[in-house]
């Protein structure tokens, strides 16, 4: 299985790689609104994933006839401040966390520093949660925040 | 920008990029095979707390989310490196650059300030991704296609947060108008 996933990993990156996903110029022109690309590809993926899943939840199973469970995420302030923040960093690094690793496979040695950044943000998160929890309204740690 | 007219091209090796419809229901392709033979939920942002997990000891890294997600995370983590890496390679050679499009033209910092800069931006991804919940993965593609309203309110804010920064920089701090 975990094969499978490197294998995945792979076309997800490459696909990244060749469409403009993880390319400084090309989302600089989506939040520009001068290059169309992104929204079609992030249209395009929504559009064909929706009904994916609705069949997928529908069939209730697996492949292999594993019971479906899909964690939902929650809602609370975080999503409109967390969203905005990394927003910010998503336009100054031209790379969301995904395209990151595809451009250090690439060879662009600048983004080893996004992700030294995101790494060190996501342990700030991390170490700061209990505190900034009732701020936030952030779910309990138990219950976790989902798989994003 | 060439001429007002945005690039078409990518920055590696100046690739004509894929079809827009094409990498949509590809990426798509993916989402849906990981639901579909493991029951997983796309999100890359979550991996970056995989990572944080192996190093630093706090109750949030220890999350059920976290410890039963990496077995699985950590590798398509390592196949986005190994994408990128064959994309390089079969488009022309794997070589280390520096280059950013743009944002050498327009602004021009040399290496330790691209470093720097991808650093302050990087900080704002990590932390921003996961007081969110998820990034453009989990919450914009998977969340919004699995209509959860939490991930239409991030989607919204990042995008928001995203077009504000980059119309302030390229067209008020380092306008792009005229450039070769």
């Amino acid at each position: 299985m975990t094969l499978l996933y490197v294998l995945l990993g792979t076309v997800f990156g490459f696909v990244l790689s060749r469409s403009g996903a993880a390319d400084y110029d090309f989302i600089q022109g989506m939040f520009l609104f001068t290059e169309f690309q992104l929204y079609g590809i992030i249209g395009a993926a929504v559009a064909v994933t929706a009904p994916g899943i609705w069949w997928i939840k529908r069939r209730g199973r697996t492949l292999g006839g594993q019971p479906i469970a899909i964690e939902l995420k929650a809602l609370h302030r975080g999503n409109v401040l967390g969203g905005a923040l990394f927003g910010v960093g998503w336009s100054l690094a031209g790379m969301c966390p995904g395209p990151i690793l595809v451009n250090i496979g690439e060879g662009k040695l600048y983004a080893v520093a996004a992700l030294a950044g995101a790494l060190v943000g996501a342990g700030a998160l991390g170490s700061l949660y209990e505190k900034i929890q009732p701020l936030f309204g952030l779910p309990p740690l138990n219950v976790g925040t989902g798989e994003g | 920008m060439v001429n007002g007219e945005w690039r078409t091209r990518l920055i590696l090796h100046d690739l004509v990029p894929l079809h827009w419809a094409l990498a949509g229901a590809g990426i798509a392709g993916i989402t849906l095979a990981l639901l579909f033979v493991g029951s997983r939920r796309l999100g890359v942002s979550t991996g970056l707390e995989d990572i944080c997990s192996l190093v630093l000891p706090v109750r949030y890294f220890r999350r059920a989310a976290v410890l039963s997600g990496r077995g699985w995370r950590l590798p398509l983590l390592g196949g986005l490196l190994l994408g990128g890496f064959l994309s390089a390679i079969l488009g022309g050679g794997w070589e280390p650059t520096w280059a950013l499009g743009v944002f050498d033209q327009a602004i021009g910092l040399g290496p330790a300030g691209k470093l720097a800069w991808m650093f302050i931006g990087g900080l704002l991804i990590g932390f921003g991704t996961r007081l969110a919940g998820g990034c453009t993965s989990g919450h914009g593609i998977f969340g919004l296609a699995n209509f959860e309203l939490p991930s239409l309110v991030t989607t919204v804010s990042f995008m928001a947060g995203g077009i504000l920064t980059t119309q302030l920089i390229y067209r008020v701090l380092f306008p792009l108008t005229g450039a070769p």
